[in-house]
Parts: structure tokens; C-alpha cells; sequence
């Protein structure tokens, strides 16, 4: 077992929960075990950049320092805003000695910088290129049509931040899927905005930008929509009702977190993954593909 | 015949401009007006202003249009105007920036919802140091409905507190509404960053 340090954050404590769940029980199968950090706090998300540019950077900066002190030499964190946010404080704490003197004045565990930051793309990747996920899957998703969905920060930052993917078109996931047996579609919206938090405080904007995705996705016949962000996942699945409604869609697509298809593909309970909890049926497409 | 030049006081708005630039770390003067990001923008066509608009404001020195557009509001940092900017500014640091400036000066924001989420996020996010989801949507709510009880604005607060509750009760059924409270050990690192950023609660609950 190879030990990864954990970023989990709030989502994944809380109405996300299933995340955490399917997480730990994909990477301890594919021999990383998942070593939750101690006493982590709120990155500060999204809000923390549009309400005061210090604590957007010293709050992930905690974390980094605690990631630091286990010694650990990679980090994974699942959500993208956490991903994002964890990334961008180590990037400007890399290049700004002041800033990061000030906030280590303030810790326990001082920001060294040294841990890599890695999304669940970053540390599923070389298990797919080395072949280790492909041996560990019992059942192919055959005829499982997935539109892969990455979202805004896996691949866009507010600052000079190389990713291994191509920022337009990224393929990852699309590559993890065909791994699975699945068949990725091609489709125009993988990268668009699903609104975030705009859900909550602008959501007819939010409702909008969600039927752009749900409409494409349906016309290139996907039959569910596979992500790795929890609030993109959040957003697609609990308003997806509503947003067919008012745009006249008429087929609804489950929402999947990758880690439920790896799971699935790896033979294990779709109640014990919590699959159960989705607001669009997630179990009744996996049975009509004979795949529970 | 109405006099379409444009205003530009020279020293002010070069005052204002480098302020932005400084704040937001872009490199603003070297917008020339391409529009890439327009074409990128999802919220460009209905806040009515588009990131290149707003460069515009900004470098023309137009400080008040610049702190009052609904871009400002509805931007929801996506970051796809700064990946397709050929001079690599980021748009969406500058909205950021402009939301604190907009608040330092006192200015009643357009769209007071997205204050009000981001200030309440922040608000629980340092209260136990980790995000409730039930406690930050609470203060948030609280917020909300009573600035729109002062506008006596009652459609909003109904249509509101519907939304609410249906999603809550989708929430409820599905096993994803979390009504447990995390709070972290070492609470006073997170109070100290907090206090230290001078972002203090009684000025949030503006």
C-alpha cells in the first residue's frame, strides 16, 4: 500500500459524503491508501478570493503546512475547488516569501511547499497508464454512454498553472471510461460552467448555464454525465428536475462521480458505494445495462 | 447633435487603473480589445457587460460603471476569459477584486445575494474553521430575507423560502442534507488568519 496524504474538505464531510465512501474504497483497491490530514480547515472556496485576498490564500496555506508535516509526498484532493484553491495558495506562497512568513507567523505547522497537490485525475492516471486499473476491473461498462465532464477548475486557474491535460479538450477521464469498458461521447460542454454557487444566489443564471450541458449532453446520446467535482455533481443532479422542466428536456441523466463507475467496473456493492443517494436515479441505468 | 466623446480624467484614471491592476495581479494595460473572452464569457450576454467591456471601463478610468455592473455581480469565475486571453489577464481576479473595492467604498452592491452568500460562507467557514452546510445556508437565508423585508419585497422571500424547502426536502429524502456540526481543534490558528485579514463579523453582517 502506498500512503497518500487526503484533503477531503467540507462537501465530502458532509452532503457528499458518498464521495469520501466511493474514494477510499477505489484507491485502497487500486493499493493507495488514503491518509486523511488532521485538523483540516475550509479552504475558503470560492468566496474566499471574492471577499479578501489574504485569508483566500492563508486558509488552504493551513492545510498545505499540515500536509507538509506528515512527511507525505503527494496530496490528493478530490473537490476542484478545493483542488483549485490548495493549488493557487501553494503557487503564490512559492513566489512570495513575505506573504508566506506572514501566514507561517500565524501556524503550528509552517508551509514548507514541498507536498505535490493532486486532483483524483492527477493519481488515477498512472494506475490506468501502468495497467493496474484495467487489472483490478471484473465487469466491462459495455453500452454505457458517459459524457465526461470536467468542469472549470480541474483544468482553468486564476494563475500561471501547467496541467497535464489539454485545457480545452481534456480526454483523462473520457481515457479512464474507455479503460472501463464504457463509451465516452464527444461533446461540446465538458469544460463549461455549471454555475457553482451561483445555484444559491443567482440560480435562474446557474439554471441556464446547466441546460446548455444537459442539452448537449442528451443530443450526443449520452446516457448519464460522469464527474469529479462535488458541487458540479451537486448542482447537475439536485436542480436537473427543474432545469428540464423550464428547458424543455425531456430525458434525465444520472450524474456519476468517476469513482462510481471505477467502482461499479470493480465489482463492488452499489449500496455500500452509497449510489443510492442521487436525486436522479442513479441505480435503474446501471441495471438496464445489466451492470448490478 | 449629443456629444458622444469619450471622458477620460487622465490622473484619476490612472489612479484607478493601477489600484485594479495591483489589487487583482493583471496586467490590464495590455488588453487590446480582442474579445476572445466575450465569446467565452456565460455570463457576459446576460449581465449585458462582457470582460472586455469591463477592461474598457477600467482603463478609461470609469470607476463608478466599473464598480456598478451586473459583470461584476454575476461573474462566476470560471476562469475560460483568462485561459483565452492572448495576454493572459484574468478577468475573473479583476470582478474579485472589484466586489472588495466595491464594498470598501461603500457602494450598495446590484446584486446583493451574491455578497450576502459569499460573506456568509466565509462568516461559517470561520466560526468552527470548517463549512456547515446547514449553518452557512442558515446565515446566508437569514441575510437574505431580511434585506428583502426591509425592501418589503415579500414575492422574493416566498419564492425564496419555496426554494429552499423543496431542495432541503429533496435533500432529506436522498440521505444528502448533513445537520452535524464540524469544528476544528486548533480553532484559534484559523480565528488568528481571520482576525489578522481584519475581516471582522459585526462589518459583515452589513
Amino acid at each position: 500500500m502506498t500512503e497518500v496524504a487526503y484533503y477531503p474538505g467540507c462537501s465530502l464531510h458532509a452532503s457528499s459524503e458518498l464521495y469520501d465512501v466511493q474514494c477510499r474504497m477505489v484507491f485502497s483497491n487500486l493499493g493507495i491508501e488514503l491518509k486523511e490530514i488532521d485538523d483540516w480547515n475550509c479552504c475558503g472556496a470560492t468566496a474566499a478570493p471574492k471577499t479578501d485576498d489574504f485569508l483566500a490564500i492563508a486558509l488552504p496555506a493551513r492545510n498545505l503546512g499540515i500536509a507538509d508535516a506528515t512527511g507525505l509526498s503527494e496530496m490528493v484532493i478530490p473537490c476542484s475547488s478545493c483542488y483549485s484553491r490548495t493549488l493557487v495558495s501553494q503557487k503564490r506562497l512559492l513566489n512570495d516569501s513575505k506573504l508566506k512568513d506572514e501566514i507561517n507567523s500565524e501556524l503550528n505547522n509552517k508551509v514548507e511547499g514541498r507536498i505535490k497537490v493532486s486532483s483524483i485525475l492527477d493519481l488515477l492516471m498512472p494506475k490506468l497508464h501502468s495497467g493496474e486499473l484495467a487489472a483490478k476491473t471484473q465487469k466491462k461498462l459495455s453500452g454505457l454512454k458517459t459524457a465526461c465532464y470536467y468542469g472549470c477548475l480541474l483544468t482553468r486557474f486564476p494563475c500561471d498553472i501547467s496541467v497535464d491535460d489539454n485545457v480545452e479538450n481534456p480526454e483523462s477521464m473520457e481515457k479512464i471510461c474507455e479503460a472501463l469498458g464504457a463509451e465516452p461521447v464527444d461533446w461540446g460542454y465538458k469544460t463549461d460552467c455549471c454555475g457553482a454557487s451561483a445555484s444559491v444566489n443567482d440560480t435562474e443564471q446557474s439554471l441556464l448555464l446547466m441546460s446548455y450541458i444537459l442539452k448537449d449532453a442528451v443530443a450526443r446520446g449520452a446516457d448519464c454525465i460522469v464527474t469529479t467535482c462535488p458541487l458540479c455533481q451537486m448542482n447537475l443532479d439536485a436542480h436537473q428536475k427543474k432545469v428540464c422542466e423550464k428547458y424543455g428536456i425531456n430525458k434525465e441523466l444520472p450524474i456519476y462521480f468517476i469513482t462510481e463507475l471505477i467502482g461499479i467496473s470493480m465489482g463492488f456493492d452499489p449500496i455500500a458505494m452509497q449510489i443510492d443517494r442521487h436525486f436522479v436515479d442513479a441505480l435503474d441505468l446501471l441495471k438496464e445495462k445489466g451492470l448490478v | 447633435m449629443p456629444d458622444n466623446r469619450i471622458q477620460c480624467n487622465i490622473i484619476e484614471s490612472g489612479l484607478f487603473l493601477s489600484e485594479v491592476a495591483e489589487r487583482s495581479g493583471q496586467n490590464i494595460s495590455a488588453c487590446y480589445q480582442c474579445r476572445r473572452c466575450a465569446a467565452g464569457c456565460p455570463v457576459g450576454m446576460q449581465a449585458g457587460v462582457t470582460p472586455d467591456r469591463l477592461i474598457r471601463m477600467i482603463t478609461l478610468g470609469q470607476k463608478h460603471e466599473a464598480l456598478n455592473n451586473l459583470l461584476v455581480w454575476k461573474c462566476v469565475a470560471c476562469y475560460t476569459c483568462g485561459v483565452r486571453c492572448p495576454n493572459n489577464i484574468q478577468t475573473a481576479r479583476i470582478t474579485e477584486t472589484l466586489k472588495q473595492m466595491a464594498k470598501e467604498a461603500g457602494i450598495e452592491p446590484i446584486m446583493h445575494r451574491t455578497l450576502d452568500f459569499n460573506s456568509s460562507f466565509m462568516q461559517a467557514a470561520g466560526r468552527l474553521g470548517r463549512f456547515n452546510e446547514l449553518e452557512g445556508m442558515t446565515i446566508y437565508e437569514t441575510k437574505t430575507i431580511l434585506r428583502d423585508l426591509k425592501k418589503g419585497d415579500l414575492k422574493s422571500i416566498i419564492k425564496e423560502i419555496k426554494d429552499r424547502a423543496e431542495l432541503g426536502l429533496a435533500m432529506f429524502q436522498k440521505k444528502r442534507l448533513h445537520t452535524g456540526f464540524e469544528r476544528i481543534k486548533r480553532l484559534s490558528e484559523v480565528k488568528n488568519l481571520y482576525k489578522k485579514a481584519g475581516f471582522s463579523r459585526k462589518e459583515d453582517r452589513q
